[in-house]
């Protein structure tokens, strides 16, 4: 079963104005690198950039076991950018 | 012709479009909205932008339909040797045979053979033997200036805040530093570096392409044999050698304008004014040309907030961090405010636009 994900408004500009994405991926890490955004999601050493944060059904995926959290299939992952800077 | 400014801004890059006279200007809704733009040209139909992004990283992003849809370049990558990663991207420079040029924080260069779709780093540069005499500026170290010899775009050259100057011959194969005669005031115990100068912003005459334009953070400098040598031009009028910008005359070689600031430690414009200094005999003296900017004024001018373009007379454009451009249609004579209240202002430049 696919799961959802949701990017924020400026994520899904730079993914032609898509905003929810439906995938058949194994874990967290799948389904954020299957987006047209993974290099804005991942820096050049391919490293999750350190002010993106991921929640899977309102959980934050660290507690879930980060980007290896294995997914069942229905899931809700939603990227959302820390809230920083001016 | 329509004319149009492109400002980049810390909240997107904003379209200023003109006519002729340059004197109405309209604003346009922000393109790339949420993105810090640190610079953005047009050349030929396509626009592209350096465009960072606090969270989501450095890009390139290009327009073929004027700003309606974008394409980001395929992941900037450094070489995974060299220790290094990308922190921005400043600056985009078009050379000849369709090739493209990047520059880069942490002093840093690329190169793209496909109108900006991928870009390739530039080895010669990230690998240069003196690069740990390198240090960043306030900004970072970042390679924010790349001019191209018209007349032969195998010489080409880079500035970086703070490791200087350097010449390629050969199209980027290889790079040497030039920066004999110009000073590192900051560096006390050894004031004329071979690299390390803290260049804030270099400038080829493309009439005249063997003489170079530098603002430094010590000084202004001229160039008249490709940068071999630098002749320091102060105590003629200036009120003080540090600034960021510098912009030229399409085809008077001895025209620059600069804008002061008062010292190195608090960055606004000298003499509580938004001043405009300009020489028409190669930097030998200097005269204020602010008629119509504002007479008092602490402004930030940043390095890319510069631009003049190819019309007679010509224009000179002027962008500051509290949110103003301002035109000048007659070069320097006057000047007219384009738009205020803008986001802080990263760079402009001038473009045709229909």
């Amino acid at each position: 079963m696919a799961v959802t994900v949701l990017l924020p408004s400026l994520l899904a500009e730079q993914a032609g104005g898509q905003r929810q994405f439906e995938l058949e991926v194994p874990t967290v890490g799948a389904a954020l690198r299957a987006l047209p955004v993974r290099d804005l999601l991942f820096d050049e050493r391919d490293e999750l950039r350190p002010l993106v944060n991921v929640y899977v059904d309102g959980t934050d995926a660290r507690e879930r076991g980060g980007l290896e959290a294995e997914l069942e299939g229905g899931e809700t992952i939603r990227v959302v950018a820390a809230v920083a800077g001016g | 012709m329509g004319l149009a400014i492109l400002v980049g801004t810390r909240k997107g890059l904003f379209v200023l479009r003109g006519d002729d006279d340059r004197r109405e200007w309209t604003v346009d809704e922000p393109l790339l909205a949420g993105w810090d733009v640190f610079h953005a040209i047009k050349h030929e139909d396509d626009l592209y932008v350096a465009a960072n992004n606090f969270v989501y990283g450095a890009t390139v992003q290009r327009s073929s339909d004027l700003g309606k849809t974008w394409e980001r370049s395929e992941q900037l990558e450094l070489p995974e040797g060299s220790e290094l990663t990308l922190e921005k991207t400043w600056h985009v420079e078009p050379g000849g045979n369709g090739t493209f040029w990047l520059g880069g924080a942490p002093g840093v260069l690329f190169r793209s053979n496909d109108k900006g779709a991928s870009w390739e780093p530039v080895r010669s540069l990230i690998e240069h033997p003196t690069r740990e005499r390198w240090n960043p500026g306030a900004g970072g170290m970042c390679t924010h200036s790349i001019q191209i010899d018209p007349e032969n775009d195998q010489t080409m050259y880079v500035a970086i805040s703070a490791a200087g100057v350097f010449r390629s011959d050969d199209g980027g194969e290889t790079w040497a530093p030039k920066n004999k005669g110009t000073a590192a005031d900051f560096m006390p115990d050894d004031p004329f570096p071979e690299v390390g100068q803290c260049v804030h912003k270099l400038l080829l005459h493309p009439a005249k392409p063997e003489r170079l334009w530098q603002q430094n953070h010590c000084g202004v400098y001229r160039s008249d044999d490709r940068g071999d040598n630098w002749e320091r031009l102060e105590d003629n009028g200036l009120p003080s050698g540090f600034g960021f910008p510098i912009a030229l005359h399409p085809t008077d070689p001895d025209v620059a304008y600069v804008v002061p600031n008062g010292d190195g430690e608090n960055r606004v414009t000298a003499d509580g004014r938004l001043g405009v200094y300009k020489t028409t005999d190669g930097g030998q003296s200097w005269k204020l040309a602010s008629n119509g900017l504002p007479e008092q004024a602490w402004a930030v001018v940043l390095r890319e907030n510069l631009a003049y373009d190819s019309l007679d007379p010509s224009g000179v454009y002027l962008g500051t961090q509290s949110g103003s451009v301002f035109v000048s249609p007659n070069e320097g004579e006057e000047w007219i405010e384009a738009a205020s209240q803008l986001p802080p202002i990263l760079s402009v430049e001038v473009a045709e636009w229909q």
